[in-house]
């Protein structure tokens, strides 16, 4: 075993931690968090396939990933903070309603 | 002495993860999140991506984090603390499944011999960069623009 299959190991942990955690979790924010740890998986894995294969382009795609997720974060805050303002809501099973 | 840096890292990694998984309290479970960055972070640097290091500080470290806490804080602390714990049922139902599809994923790589590269340059990185993906960062730019004017029209009061 080498060490960018170690890592690889490592982002494989994160992602599928990231993805119990947007299971289990209740609060809206913390499902958000959550979402983020998968996203740091999937950057860490495309640095250790890079490593593997000898190329750049995952370093340049987890770039990109990490902008996305800038975007994200900013757009889901202000729709949990919209949410809370409009409804009240805080956790993921008072929303059964897509309106009113 | 290279396997010590993988396995100190891994096991900081693994348990701010588990704080970021089971902590009560959303602002400790955000704290613990960071704590999983700055292990990335130093995962990145071991393998040779030290412009992502420095990004992964920059934006998430610093931004993103920055911005949950923020966020925290508009909200009334008793109706944050409502939804703390986790949803046991749940927890039990999804965790056999997720942690076969672990080991059914880490077989693909444990499958396949690879070699270990040396690390491509950061100059070879920034070459690619601003030549072959320009396009790419250009609309990525637009997107990070839209996705401001997107936050702040959701977020506005009178909305």
């Amino acid at each position: 075993m080498s060490i960018p299959q170690a890592y690889a190991i490592i982002s494989l942990f994160l992602f599928f931690s990231g993805l119990l955690g947007i299971i289990i979790r209740r609060n809206l924010i913390l499902i958000l968090v959550s979402a983020e740890l998968m996203l740091n998986g999937v950057n860490l894995a495309l640095v250790s396939f890079d490593r593997m294969v000898g190329g750049i382009e995952g370093q340049i795609l987890s770039l990109f990933v990490l902008t996305v997720a800038a975007a994200e974060v900013a757009v889901g805050l202000a729709l949990v903070v919209a949410l809370f303002r409009l409804k009240g809501y805080e956790g993921s099973s008072e929303i059964t309603n897509l309106r009113d | 002495m290279e396997w010590l840096i993988v396995i100190f890292f891994g096991l900081w990694a693994f348990i701010s993860t588990l704080g970021v998984l089971f902590l009560k309290s959303p602002v400790h479970a955000i704290l613990s999140f960071l704590s999983v960055i700055l292990a990335v972070s130093g995962m990145f640097l071991h393998l040779g991506a030290e412009l992502l290091a420095g990004l992964q500080l920059v934006i998430y470290a610093v931004s993103i984090v920055v911005f949950y806490v923020l966020v925290i804080t508009t909200i009334p602390w008793e109706k944050v603390k409502r939804f703390g714990k986790v949803n046991l049922t749940q927890l039990l139902l999804a965790t056999p499944v997720l942690i076969l599809s672990t080991l059914i994923t880490s077989s693909a790589i444990f499958e396949v011999e690879f070699k270990d590269s040396p690390p491509p340059s950061l100059e070879s990185v920034g070459k690619s960069l601003f030549s072959s993906y320009l396009l790419p960062l250009e609309v990525a730019s637009i997107l990070l623009l839209v996705a401001m004017v997107g936050a702040i029209a959701i977020g506005r009061k009178d909305a």
